[in-house]
């Protein structure tokens, strides 16, 4: 089983989804391992193995019940100041890049994939989480972690938009019209993050979404005021992190978002379809 | 009216004058204004583009013109003087007076013009695009106003007339050099009580509570349409430009029919529109092709250009995306602003929510984060000083504090037994007398003895609530009736000069002494409450620290607090927000094509 998780911009839930699609899989004795291929992020995990590895597949990996490795997160980028970033692949500090300097996409690419083959030998299932949003017309051609990889891997998407800032409909109709024509028929689905009120205001909109892109609506997910690790320091929600451990407290957030959401009809069932397919 | 007759006499005798900046009321309308005729020399004209007849209250027909800036306009007062000159007038009552008016209103009173900003989502940068596009037109000599036709949010602010609108086109109307925002420039306010219930105020004025459903399937389709068209025209009878504002985004499909705020209201101003998008959090891309081929066909045309908000570091990197993004759309991206680091009020409660704290500075100021918390922009002017403003849900919290402000709420009693249930009641009492403690409205209410609600107007259910007890004054809830009124007076204690507005319902019995003494035409007046030795404050004046009289009153209170205010001067809200409408104005001006944009707003494409 394979699935990526697409944001239609930064701090649309990615991680969060990524992480509870993990958790129900585990919880269902599927052994899964969740994935990023690139990660621009200062919030780093170092592994049991040595590897620095993105603060969110930590989190994604504890919910999956398994113990995070470097291979969840092969390639980070750590901006150190002054546009300069330290390049991290395989959980070791590679080279600096800038934009005098640089980075060979490409090769990271490769790396990616080889390590995203390596999790799908170990694990039944492997769920990916896409970076930013994939639809930067400016970046397309040196995209890693989402057209990148979707491309190479043929791993079907679905797209996570937010509607607490308002315009979710545009955004995820602009973002499967903006994919490039070769991965557009990956994008398979598409979920409403971070709901409040009667969601019943919305049935005939998102069923004109999916009119309109072929994609299936899988859901909505409510707001809830839990703290989850974020992709940057721009996309803090804030919210509440209880428990004895910060790994204690994220499952424990994670199990009662995956609740909530559950009651609010999350089609789990068709997103293992799409997995599986 | 004789006594108008003199003064335009006088005013004739004395010829053209052009601003005059000797008056101590100057600009009274806007700065620019011609001043030539300070009492217009064609009253009453009965001219339905300029004024209106009003009922007076014994009944009679009053000509009334208190919002016509025709005879300020600088082309014009020249004219009408010089044309005063040449035919030799020296009576305001000479019949060709008549001639000249319709010669000026030939020459130079023409129907304004709009010009629509849509956001891809809240926090675009919809707001302060209007603000610099309204800075930009009136620096080149034009009338501007900003104009949102419907807008929710808990920030208000009270004009000159006592009327209620936002406090976001207050700011814009101050972007566009007038002196006074008007009800016209925000209709419709939507103040939300609850999660699905707002106070609908109509032109400045309380209408009824709604819920989401029956606020669009009875209120738009109803009276709505019907207010933004009249104030739109209002509006664009009185100035050269309205720059509209519009809500949230317009490619809500579910409610797209029913839509008053953005493109609904665009077509009923006749407004073209720019789309404006903010690259922060990523998928600007996709937000602007989604908003614009979202939007129906044949509406779509009316959007004219995109401008991406918001970029951090180099530009330029933009560039080949926004190439690409003109290419798909067929329409141009005519800005792309970077990021700047204003201090203006925030907008809405979506930009405090998760908020914990603000400012870095020495003197630690808790606010109490009341879950109705309203107009929190009162705290705005507190980053002037060197202080940082904590917003506190739990007791614990207050500990080490140096001061207490309880704000604002849509809901006091609500919020009073949301603050009991958190032990934040006793945790305030318990710090009554060692850190100073202020009221703010809603706030200032708790701060009594006793809040009486007996039909349950304010609260989820009638009865007499406990007070925290810090003043000995009694609120109470007779009536749903709205105080909505602009303050100007002394701060007693120190003489010096403070201005605020107050939006409640409820009024106060005070046994205290009072903080301020307000100036009106009709007396002065006793506000607020004062127990210097207890350090505790309260009044009922929203924007109360602006200014830095009472501001720096109270901080004095904070320990160490007189010291730390004394290593800065103090500094005027005011001109903070003039220098931030100023930088917001040149760096827009720098990054986005306003010859398009006049091009736009003259009907181009």
């Amino acid at each position: 089983m394979k699935i990526i998780f697409l944001g239609t911009a930064s701090g649309a839930g990615k991680t969060t989804v990524t992480a509870l699609y993990c958790r129900y899989l585990s919880r269902k004795g599927v052994s899964v391992s969740p994935f990023k291929a690139f990660n621009l992020s200062l919030n780093s995990f170092v592994t049991k193995e040595g590897c620095e590895i993105g603060m969110g597949q930590a989190f994604q990996a504890w919910v999956s019940g398994v113990e995070p490795s470097g291979d969840m997160n092969p390639a980070l980028l750590k901006p150190s100041g002054g546009g300069v970033m330290q390049l991290v692949v395989n959980g070791k500090a590679q080279n600096d890049v800038s934009s005098d300097n640089p980075m060979d996409s490409k090769a990271v690419l490769i790396e990616a994939c080889k390590a995203f083959d390596r999790l799908s030998e170990r694990y039944d299932a492997v769920v990916c989480e896409g970076s930013g949003s994939p639809a930067e017309l400016n970046l397309m051609d040196r995209d890693i972690a989402n057209i990148g990889l979707m491309r190479e891997r043929g791993v079907p998407a679905i797209l996570v938009g937010d509607i607490g800032r308002g315009g979710v409909f545009a955004a995820l109709y602009g973002t499967w019209l903006l994919m490039p024509e070769d991965v557009r028929p990956l994008l398979k689905g598409f979920i409403i993050n971070r709901f409040r009120g009667d969601p019943s205001i919305l049935w005939e909109a998102v069923e004109r979404i999916s009119d309109m892109t072929g994609m299936r609506f899988l859901g909505m997910i409510p707001h809830m005021d839990l703290k989850f690790p974020e992709e940057d320091s721009l996309s803090d929600m804030g919210g509440k992190l209880e428990g004895p451990t910060v790994m204690d407290a994220f499952i424990s957030n994670a199990d009662s978002l995956l609740g909530s959401a559950e009651e609010y009809g999350l089609d789990l069932k068709a997103i293992e379809e799409i997995s599986s397919a | 009216m004789d006594n108008i007759t003199k003064k335009v006499r006088e005013e004739i005798e004395r010829g053209w004058i052009g601003p005059d900046g000797s008056c101590p009321y100057h600009p009274c309308h806007f700065s620019g204004q011609d001043c030539t005729f300070c009492y217009c020399p064609f009253y009453p004209c009965l001219d339905e583009d300029l004024g209106q007849t009003l009922k007076s209250k014994r009944g009679s027909d009053i000509w009334d013109c208190s919002y016509c800036l025709f005879i300020h306009r600088q082309e014009v007062g020249k004219f009408v003087m010089s044309e005063i000159k040449d035919r030799e007038i020296t009576e305001p009552k000479d019949p060709r007076m008549k001639d000249i008016l319709k010669e000026a209103k030939a020459r130079y009173h023409k129907k304004g013009r709009s010009l629509m900003v849509l956001g891809a989502t809240s926090d675009a940068g919809k707001s302060i695009a209007v603000a610099a596009i309204c800075r930009i037109l009136h620096k080149r000599g034009f009338l501007v106003a900003p104009f949102k036709s419907q807008n929710m949010s808990l920030n208000s602010k009270v004009t000159r007339r006592g009327f209620e609108i936002a406090m976001i086109q207050t700011i814009q109307s101050k972007a566009a050099g007038l002196k006074n925002p008007d009800q016209y420039m925000n209709p419709i306010l939507l103040k939300p009580k609850g999660d699905t219930v707002s106070q609908v105020t109509v032109e400045g004025k309380p209408y009824g509570d709604y819920n989401v459903k029956d606020y669009y399937e009875k209120f738009v389709p109803g009276p709505g349409a019907g207010i933004v068209r009249r104030n739109a025209e209002f509006l664009k009878g009185r100035y050269d430009f309205v720059v509209m504002e519009g809500a949230g985004s317009p490619a809500e499909i579910n409610i797209y029919d029913r839509d008053i705020a953005n493109i609904g209201a665009a077509k009923i101003a006749g407004a073209p529109c720019i789309l404006i998008v903010n690259v922060e959090w990523g998928g600007a891309f996709a937000y602007a092709a989604g908003t614009v081929k979202l939007i129906p066909e044949e509406d779509r045309g009316l959007i004219k250009g995109i401008i991406l908000n918001n970029i951090r570091g180099d530009i330029s990197r933009m560039a080949t995306g926004a190439k690409e993004l003109e290419r798909i759309l067929g329409i141009p991206v005519i800005g792309m602003i970077p990021h700047i680091d204003l201090q203006l009020p925030l907008e809405d409660s979506e930009a405090l929510r998760g908020m914990k704290s603000m400012g870095g500075g020495n003197m630690k100021i808790s606010v109490i984060r009341l879950p109705r918390i309203s107009n929190f922009t009162d705290l705005d002017p507190l980053y002037m000083e060197d202080a940082s403003v904590r917003f506190v849900t739990e007791p614990e919290e207050l500990e080490g504090t140096g001061a207490i402000i309880i704000p604002g709420t849509k809901n006091t009693i609500s919020d009073l037994i949301w603050l009991k249930e958190k032990g934040l009641d006793r945790a305030i009492k318990g710090m009554k007398g060692k850190v100073p403690i202020l009221g703010l409205c809603g706030g200032y209410q708790m701060m009594g003895r006793s809040l009486e609600d007996p039909n349950g107007l304010e609260g989820p259910y009638p009865g007499t609530f406990e007070g925290l007890g810090l003043f000995d004054n009694v609120t109470r809830w007779d009536e749903y009736k709205k105080r909505t009124i602009q303050d100007e007076g002394i701060l007693i204690k120190t003489g010096e000069p403070v201005t605020g507005y107050e939006i409640h319902m409820g009024n106060s019995e005070v046994n205290e002494d009072p903080l301020f003494k307000i100036e009106r035409f009709t007396g002065d007046e006793a506000e607020g409450s004062i127990r210097e030795d207890e350090m505790l404050f309260g009044t009922y004046l929203h924007g109360v620290l602006e200014k830095p009289s009472f501001r720096r009153f109270f901080l004095s209170f904070v320990k160490e607090g007189k010291d730390v205010l004394s290593a800065s001067p103090p500094k005027d809200y005011d001109d903070l927000i003039e220098e931030n409408i100023e930088r917001l104005a040149v760096s827009f001006e720098e990054n986005m094509d306003m010859e398009r944009i006049m091009k736009i707003l003259e009907g181009g494409p």
